[in-house]
């Protein structure tokens, strides 16, 4: 087990050669879905094929799962700590794009920078702003919820996190009349969300080349918060307690403080990508926040490879592809060839628990492993008789 | 003052099981101690105690008059009371460095702003705090796996690893939970050397626990000696070398045939 | 041997403890006095309907207790496990032997029903843990975790499958009919919920106490090392407890599915995590616990679906969550676990 050293001249190389391989493809995509498309040269066919297997509503789609999984990868990822309840995060980022950018209050009239004209009803305050308001209300949430459970084991704490995550959704769902107060609309949903102001113009939802930019540039966002945080010393502990949390605190890392930080900073993900996704669908609906989405992700992270940024983007882009176009538009085309009527979406939930099952047996360290990874996940593996190597 | 901890004492009760009973235990400055005893003494019960990681169920500690029996683990580490482990634990995945900076963890002020811009003083202060764990890799001797994985070194490079690490927190007194567990007589000789080079060098007092006696009677200023948990003596490495009890305790155990 | 009170900062948490435990106990009983009073036959029936429940948590949260006391492992698809046992139960019962009526031949069918979803619930209880499980008892406690939650999403699946992705009614065999204690009504269905569930346990408790596999799980449980070294055959012991925990969740899953007649792929879920609650609440490993901690969960939850004065049905599964949460924060140990500093 030779492994050559990490040192941090070889990081940062293979940390921009990622960044520029994946801007490439930022570019490339943004090229085709704003441009390409939009183009009265593009063969037929070309643009048929485009629309079945990669529609832009898919791709703006999958950039907010991206997103998400960039959050819940600090959380397992960074500091091995089984969030099963994420989706909560995204359920109370998406309310608060539906409570400060739309007329639900309509009560109340508040305008600050709003992209609506000054008349409409609610509050309306800009997108921009939101953003952060709806991260930082989420990163509230998160030293909420950790602040009585991360003093749990592993099992304990997986299991109430998906209670939370069942439940925060929950009081959405049944949100039309919470003590007396409608906070969510219930099943109706909040419908209409305020367009995204970009200074020229406001993207509606129909908007879906610049938005892909802008869900492109969120991504970047959290990319970077990744990578300077993983490097710093919160990044370390974070580490450290992943892999020997009773070493860590005796080494001066405050165990409680450090995990509720990574949960803060995932769930501000989470914020970011709920209000994403309310603008992407015009909307904020309940019944779209069921607890798979929380186990969706996690295949995710682990898919890419737990605390590998590059490898959660590709896995979270992959698998929420095939969950949410690349199942039935691969359906349409076998039962069109094979003249069958193989419901192929209804295959969801094989997908990502074989996913999570073989990861877990054969490859731990995910398709595109955090080289140091490798070896935590193997503890058991290793032959514990020959003590140490004699690294020349 | 001239002790810098003081545990005064100190029961643990493990269910019915008192695994440490009334013990008293002082480390004064500068100096060398160490605890000893045959198997099942309490010796890592009671050690475990002095460094947060169990609460006794009776007894208090202070730490340069400071009360400290109900700080948390972390705290303790932080301010200044540092251990190794008798099994090593080592980040392993991480590098040498980086596990010493993860001991600086409590010195280091970076929040999280200041990391995710790298402000210049977030950048100063890890370059200093590489420095200084360049400099304690040096000291401990194993300076040239800097960027190396913990878990690749030689099992004395990770020994003296996990000193470094323990150093990195600047500590007043040094912990050593079976520190020449797995070394040979020549290792073990060195061993000795570097920890009166330590203490004579840095404002520093180190316990050990120990099973080898020829590493113990050639370090310790003092020894104390528990056995079943109760403290039967106390006094310089002649004085033990010669205690009837001592000698009894150890009948009948099977005598670590170093000595 | 003096007793210790501990250290200034611990007697400190204990005095909170207690006071959260009797606050809460106080205004659990306020509450269950305030409705006792209201309605008293009400009360009644809404309570035993509860414990009718909280028979069918006890028979799950057996087998989330015996897994986790053995291996230490939360096993996510054990709910599902239920769930499609109570498929299985469907299937058997009406599609396969076609009885949809309270007669001779239906009683035979649920009787014969009974012994096949206990194998059923067992064999693929133990099938999963020797693909999924084995291979990682000592990998990083992350390793199994992950992929517990992934068997679940898998027989999550398979329950989508052959149930299909709405809820299903299925006719029963139970005969029907009420018996009157005073003024309150009981159905024949609780009888006989209460008729096999009690002898199952009783079984059960027979079974891990009495019996040289039931005591060889107890020792592996303790200490799986120590057992080895005293010639127990660990695999085969953890596989034992597997199967025994299968077997009850396959009995739950044939009694929920007799008496409230409806399947849906959806159900392992929900019951899962009052059944763990359950365990919890009753303290995790011990087996008497979970049983009364389901029973407890099923009054509570009866309590608050049925009476004027609570939440209401759409926050039970709220309601339940929050006392896994306080209990977790508060008692850990649950109601009948001890307390034990480990030696580390």
């Amino acid at each position: 087990m030779t492994k050559a050293p990490v040192k941090p001249q070889n990081v940062a190389r293979s940390n921009r050669k990622w960044i520029i391989g994946y801007s490439i493809a930022g570019a490339f995509l943004y090229f085709v879905y704003q441009f390409l498309l939009n183009w009265e040269g593009l063969p037929l066919g070309i643009y048929d094929a485009i629309y079945r297997w990669m529609p832009p509503a898919a791709v703006n789609e999958s950039l907010v799962y991206v997103i998400m999984a960039l959050g819940l990868n600090i959380v397992v990822g960074y500091a091995g700590l089984l969030d099963l309840g994420y989706v909560a995060f995204w359920a109370i980022g998406g309310y608060c794009a539906g409570w400060f950018m739309s007329e639900f209050f309509y009560f109340l009239k508040v305008h600050f920078f709003g992209s609506v004209p000054a008349e409409a009803p609610g509050i309306h305050i800009n997108f921009w702003l939101v953003l952060i308001i709806g991260g930082f209300v989420c990163a509230a949430f998160g030293v909420l919820i950790g602040a009585p459970t991360l003093r749990l084991k592993s099992d304990y704490l997986a299991l109430v996190t998906l209670g939370f995550g069942e439940i925060i959704p929950q009081v959405f769902f049944n949100g039309e009349n919470f003590f007396g107060f409608n906070i969510s609309n219930g099943t109706k949903g909040i419908v209409g969300v305020d367009p995204i102001p970009v200074g020229v113009k406001n993207l509606g939802p129909f908007d879906f080349g610049w938005k892909l930019l802008i869900f492109l540039l969120l991504t970047a966002v959290m990319v970077f918060i990744s990578l300077r945080l993983r490097r710093g010393r919160l990044g370390r502990a974070w580490l450290a307690i992943r892999e020997d949390e009773l070493a860590a605190s005796m080494m001066g890392v405050p165990l409680m403080r450090t995990k509720l930080l990574s949960y803060a900073v995932g769930a501000f993900a989470g914020g970011l990508g709920g209000v994403a996704f309310a603008t992407h669908v015009n909307g904020v609906y309940a019944e779209r926040f069921n607890f798979a989405i929380s186990i969706f992700l996690l295949a995710m992270v682990v898919l890419g490879g737990m605390g590998n940024v590059w490898g959660v983007i590709l896995g979270a882009f992959v698998l929420s592809w095939v969950n949410g176009n690349g199942l039935s538009a691969f359906g349409a085309f076998y039962n069109e060839r094979f003249g069958t009527q193989v419901d192929f979406a209804s295959f969801t939930f094989l997908l990502f628990g074989l996913v999570l099952i073989l990861m877990m047996l054969f490859r731990r360290e995910g398709l595109l492993p955090e080289s140091r990874l490798k070896l935590v996940l193997h503890e058991d593996d290793l032959e514990e008789a020959t003590s140490g190597k004699k690294a020349k | 003052m001239s002790n810098v901890l003081e545990a005064k004492n100190i029961s643990v009760a493990f269910g019915g099981l008192l695994a440490v009973n009334s013990v008293d235990f002082d480390i004064p400055k500068r100096k060398v101690v160490s605890l000893i005893g045959p198997n099942g003494a309490g010796k890592t019960t009671f050690f475990n105690v002095l460094t947060g990681l169990y609460k006794p169920s009776a007894g208090t500690i202070s730490y340069e008059g400071r009360d400290i029996t109900d700080l948390p683990p972390h705290k303790i580490a932080s301010i200044g009371i540092a251990r190794t482990f008798q099994n090593i634990r080592l980040f392993g995945l991480m590098t040498a460095q980086e596990n010493l900076l993860v001991a600086m963890h409590s010195k280091l002020k970076s929040g999280i702003t200041s990391t995710i811009l790298r402000t210049p003083k977030q950048r100063r202060e890890e370059s200093a705090a590489e420095d200084k764990a360049q400099y304690l890799l040096d000291y401990v001797g194993v300076g040239k796996w800097t960027y190396e994985f913990a878990r690749n070194l030689s099992y004395g490079d990770q020994r003296r690893l996990e000193v470094a690490r323990a150093l990195a927190l600047d500590p007043k007194v040094l912990l050593l939970d079976e520190p020449t567990a797995g070394m040979n007589p020549q290792e073990s000789s060195v061993f000795i050397d570097f920890v009166k080079r330590l203490v004579s060098e840095k404002d520093i007092s180190v316990m050990l626990i120990e099973h080898d006696m020829k590493v113990v009677m050639s370090v310790s200023e003092r020894i104390t000696v528990l056995d079943q948990g109760e403290k039967i003596a106390e006094g310089s490495p002649d004085q033990i070398k010669s205690n009837a009890r001592v000698i009894e305790a150890y009948l009948g155990k099977a005598k670590e045939a170093r000595a | 041997m003096q007793k210790f009170k501990g250290t200034p900062g611990q007697i400190r948490r204990q005095r909170v403890e207690r006071i959260g435990a009797i606050s809460i106990s106080l205004v659990l009983a306020a509450w269950i006095l305030v409705n006792l009073l209201e309605s008293p036959q009400q009360f009644a029936q809404v309570a035993i309907l509860g414990l009718r429940n909280g028979l069918l948590y006890a028979l799950i949260a057996l087998g989330y207790t015996l897994v986790y006391g053995i291996i230490e492992l939360i096993n996510f698809a054990h709910g599902d496990l239920f769930m499609l046992s109570a498929v299985f139960s469907s299937y058997f019962i009406t599609v396969w032997f076609k009885q949809d009526e309270s007669n001779p031949a239906g009683w035979l069918t649920f009787i014969s029903c009974l012994f096949a979803v206990m194998a059923f619930g067992a064999v693929i209880n133990v099938l999963i843990e020797r693909l999924a499980y084995r291979r990682l008892r000592n990998a990083p406690k992350l390793a199994p975790l992950i992929t517990a939650v992934g068997m679940s999403f898998l027989l999550n699946f398979i329950g989508l499958k052959w149930n299909g992705s709405t809820p299903r009614q299925w006719p029963t065999v139970i005969p029907n009919g009420d018996i009157y204690i005073g003024e309150v009504r009981i159905n024949m269905i609780t009888i006989l919920l209460f008729v096999v569930g009690i002898p199952l346990l009783l079984a059960l408790n027979y079974v891990v106490a009495k019996t040289k596999s039931g005591k060889a799980m107890r020792a592996t449980a303790q200490d799986k090392d120590a057992a080895a070294l005293m010639g127990i055959n660990v695999n085969k012991t953890i596989a034992f407890t597997f199967a025994i925990g299968g077997a009850m969740a396959g009995a739950a899953g044939l009694l929920y599915q007799q008496s409230i007649g409806t399947t849906n792929y959806n159900l392992g879920f929900q019951l899962g995590l009052i059944a763990f609650t359950s365990a919890v609440l009753g303290g995790i490993g011990n087996l008497w616990g979970a049983v009364v901690g389901a029973l407890l969960i099923g009054l509570i939850q009866g309590l608050n679906d049925g009476l004027p004065i609570a939440f209401g049905q759409q926050w039970s599964q709220s309601v339940v969550f929050a006392i896994l949460i306080i209990i977790l924060v508060f008692k850990p140990a649950g109601l009948l676990g001890k307390v034990t500093t480990e030696k580390v």
